[in-house]
């Protein structure tokens, strides 16, 4: 080998090193040091590559005494902790660039010292409400009495076998259909459930576990690297496995179940997490105790991976014979305002644009409009002070004015609020301001009447560009020649200038950048992180076209321009306008709150400006950033 | 909804205003502010929906042309533009014959899709 050539390798080293240390920063806001240290970070050496905890301390004894070996679940990184600065500078030098097999794969390890591992898991964790585990369920025998129902393919009573893309499946009692993700009442299987199955009803009704016996099973066989997506069941288990569930608002709890284990789930487990199985060959689990069942979590000091095998689960469920009432709506195929059992799309024509806001904007301001409203108190000093600069007379037009906040901050003018949510306008009315409920593509305002307008927070509920357009020209149809429109429009950048919106600082849950990428698509495939911090810090650079619409994760910078801005509703009742009043802790179930997905289109820099210089009679007299809002003032020329 | 707010609509809603149900509720008078709004409004659309609702309160059908130093005429369309809200009833479009409900004082404008 030419020393050439030895001096560029060494040289891309050090430039993928300096690269995984931006990684880590950026998403897990960790900072390395260029001076020695105990502590050091290993880009691709996390449970997230692959990489077994046996495995690396095996690599990392072999350069000192190690302390301490931390492993996040799911992240590609790990931090171990040495002795002396000794053993982990021999380890710095020699790890670098070293390669390694994981799972079949190969990584390679990319080493940096830090101060001190500070990496913080989100609070402890517990199990979803309503979920239990009883371990040692079914015995030996019987497993595989059960394990044959499976195995065999001539029982009349069953639907066929089928394979689907990620699993085997057959059904009893009722076929589950998963075109429509439901059953058909009017077509039960002949035979109801096998025998055999009886003693596991039995003995689940005799426990309690179960109210009404169960009149559909479904066994699932997966093999290794195998899964199924998260899923919540529609508003209607065995071998060690690890199955996460997930919150609507990002929460997310890894359940070790082992083997002939029953899981039972009840209430906000069933119905308001998602369940899934993450589709890989082997699972993070704890060191010590395996085989009991557990959450994964937060001991980073006791996580490695477990190899999976073939494993066959058996789902027992009571098919449902009139519309689910639950008290999560949001997740719930009969009630159905922003509801995410089917995810949206990223609208490709007009009627699918007008549904989805129907369905991801209008529905859901109708639906947290009280709670809304209580959020919504103080204006924001920018858009009073335009309103004002304006003189004495002037009509003008909110448009989406949500529950007025601007109608009365200058008494001087005439104000008119319009907006979409019949909830939020009759707010506008107790307040006694002049308010309508109506569309703002089609404001049924007089033309060129207005001295001036504004639109807050609104045009980036359309979800076409057509349409934002068509928002723009009709607020200035309204506008008398001479008259100006402020717009406000949320930002794709939270951070400008170098400096952080409040929206980005308010975050309390300082959610990780990786957690994100996992939690953002609902696409199975996606689930799975990229676990090479190479690739990942180059795909967030560019802007993958998405079919189906990411969830965002509040307080957090935006992944995409296109996405579901969860709501967290506070309060029982739906609407609830007594949300403000107080209330008695006994009177607040905590299963009474529920998560609605409004639709938004954030803003990159200079788009507002170009969409308005679309439009012939405008002119842009300013535009600036304001907390994480693109905004310009427009007039209509003469 | 005052018949200020009930003025500055498109003339496909603002019809005929059958109304059940009207206030009248006492406004500090301004005159410059009045005088500043008559010549946005459409003067016989007043004068209608005014009278529709028993409320005319002596306005002319014409506009006179010195209103601006009449106090006494200034307070009577005060009174027509910003006292009198129609709480429940209905706009008309009067080409469609459309009907648009007006329920505690808030009108609702939206039309089905295959309106627009």
């Amino acid at each position: 080998m030419s020393s050439n050539k030895l001096d560029k390798e060494s040289k891309k080293r050090a430039r993928k090193q300096m690269r995984a240390a931006h990684t880590v920063l950026r998403h897990a806001g960790i900072s390395t040091v260029s001076h020695a240290t105990q502590s050091l970070v290993i880009a691709n050496g996390g449970l997230g590559n692959g990489v077994s905890r046996e495995r690396l301390l095996d690599m990392l004894k072999g350069f000192g005494s190690v302390l301490s070996l931390l492993m996040p679940p799911n992240k590609p990184y790990a931090f171990v902790r040495y002795d002396s600065f000794e053993d982990a500078k021999m380890a710095f030098l020699t790890l670098n660039g070293c390669k390694l097999q994981a799972e079949g794969q190969p990584v390679t390890l990319y080493v940096n010292f830090v101060d001190k591992v500070d990496f913080k898991e989100h609070s402890t964790q517990s199990l979803p409400p309503g979920l239990l585990v009883v371990e040692d369920f079914v015995s030996l025998e019987y497993e595989q009495e059960l394990l044959q129902l499976m195995a065999l393919n001539t029982a009349t009573q069953a639907a066929p076998k089928k394979s689907l893309k990620h699993r085997k499946v057959k059904h009893y009692g009722y076929e589950f259909c998963y075109d429509n993700n439901n059953v058909d009442l009017n077509a039960p299987l002949p035979g109801g459930l096998p025998i055999i199955c009886d003693d596991v009803i039995d003995e689940c009704m005799k426990n309690g576990y179960l109210k009404s016996k169960p009149d559909q099973l479904t066994i699932n066989q997966y093999e290794p690297g195998q899964g199924i997506p998260p899923h919540i069941d529609t508003h209607s288990a065995f071998e060690d496995i690890v199955m996460d569930f997930k919150h609507p608002d990002g929460q997310n709890v890894s359940v070790l179940l082992p083997q002939r284990s029953l899981l039972v789930m009840k209430g906000e487990s069933r119905y308001l997490w998602s369940h899934g199985i993450t589709p890989r060959k082997s699972d993070v689990v704890p060191v010590i105790n395996a085989d009991a069942a557990q959450i994964v979590s937060s001991d980073l000091g006791n996580l490695t991976l477990n190899k999976r095998e073939t494993r066959t689960s058996f789902t027992f469920r009571k098919v449902r014979q009139t519309p689910c009432n639950c008290v999560y709506p949001s997740v719930c195929d009969s009630q159905s305002a922003g509801k995410l059992n089917v995810p949206p799309s990223v609208p490709q024509s007009e009627v699918d644009a007008s549904r989805l806001e129907q369905d991801f904007v209008h529905k859901v301001y109708e639906e947290i409009a009280g709670h809304f409203s209580s959020t919504r108190h103080s204006p924001w000093p920018k858009v009073v002070e335009f309103l004002k600069s304006l003189s004495s007379g002037a009509l003008v037009v909110d448009i989406g004015c949500g529950n007025g906040k601007y109608l009365g901050v200058n008494k001087d003018l005439y104000m008119i609020g319009c907006d979409r949510s019949r909830n939020l306008v009759e707010i506008c009315r107790e307040r006694q301001f002049q308010a309508f409920v109506s569309d703002a593509l089609s404001i049924p305002i007089r033309d060129g009447i207005c001295d001036a307008c504004i639109s807050i927070a609104v045009i980036h509920h359309f979800s076409t560009k057509e349409r934002r357009l068509a928002a723009i020209k009709e607020l200035m149809r309204i506008l008398k020649p001479g008259g100006k429109a402020l717009i406000y429009v949320w930002a794709l950048e939270q951070e400008y200038n170098n400096k952080k919106s409040k929206y980005l600082k308010e975050n309390k849950a300082q959610l990780s950048q990786i957690d994100m990428k996992e939690a953002k698509h609902y696409e199975l495939t996606s689930i799975t992180c990229t676990h090479n911090m190479e690739d990942t810090s180059e795909d967030t650079a560019e802007e993958p076209f998405q079919a189906e619409l990411t969830v965002h994760t509040n307080r957090t910078s935006f992944l995409s321009k296109d996405l579901l801005v969860p709501w967290h509703l506070k309060g029982i009742s739906k609407n609830s306008r007594e949300t403000d009043k107080p209330r008695v802790e006994s009177d607040i179930e905590p299963q009474s709150s529920a998560v609605f997905h409004r639709y938004y289109h954030v803003f990159s820099k200079g788009e507002l400006e170009e969409l308005c210089t679309k439009i012939e009679c405008v002119q842009i007299l300013s535009s600036y950033y304001d907390q994480g809002n693109w905004c310009v003032i427009i007039g209509k020329l003469l | 909804m005052k018949l200020l707010t009930h003025n500055m609509l498109t003339s496909h809603v603002k019809g005929v205003t059958k109304a059940t149900e009207v206030k009248v509720t006492d406004v500090d008078f301004n005159s410059e502010f009045v005088s500043r709004m008559i010549p946005k409004i459409e003067w016989s659309v007043l004068v209608e929906a005014a009278d529709t609702l028993g409320h005319l309160n002596d306005l002319p059908r014409d506009l006179p042309p010195d209103y601006e130093s009449s106090e006494d005429f200034l307070r009577k369309v005060h009174h027509v533009l910003l006292e009198v809200e129609v709480l429940e009833g209905n706009l008309k479009c009067p080409e469609s014959g459309r009907e648009f409900p007006i329920t505690k004082g808030v009108p609702n404008m939206l039309l089905n899709e295959d309106e627009v």
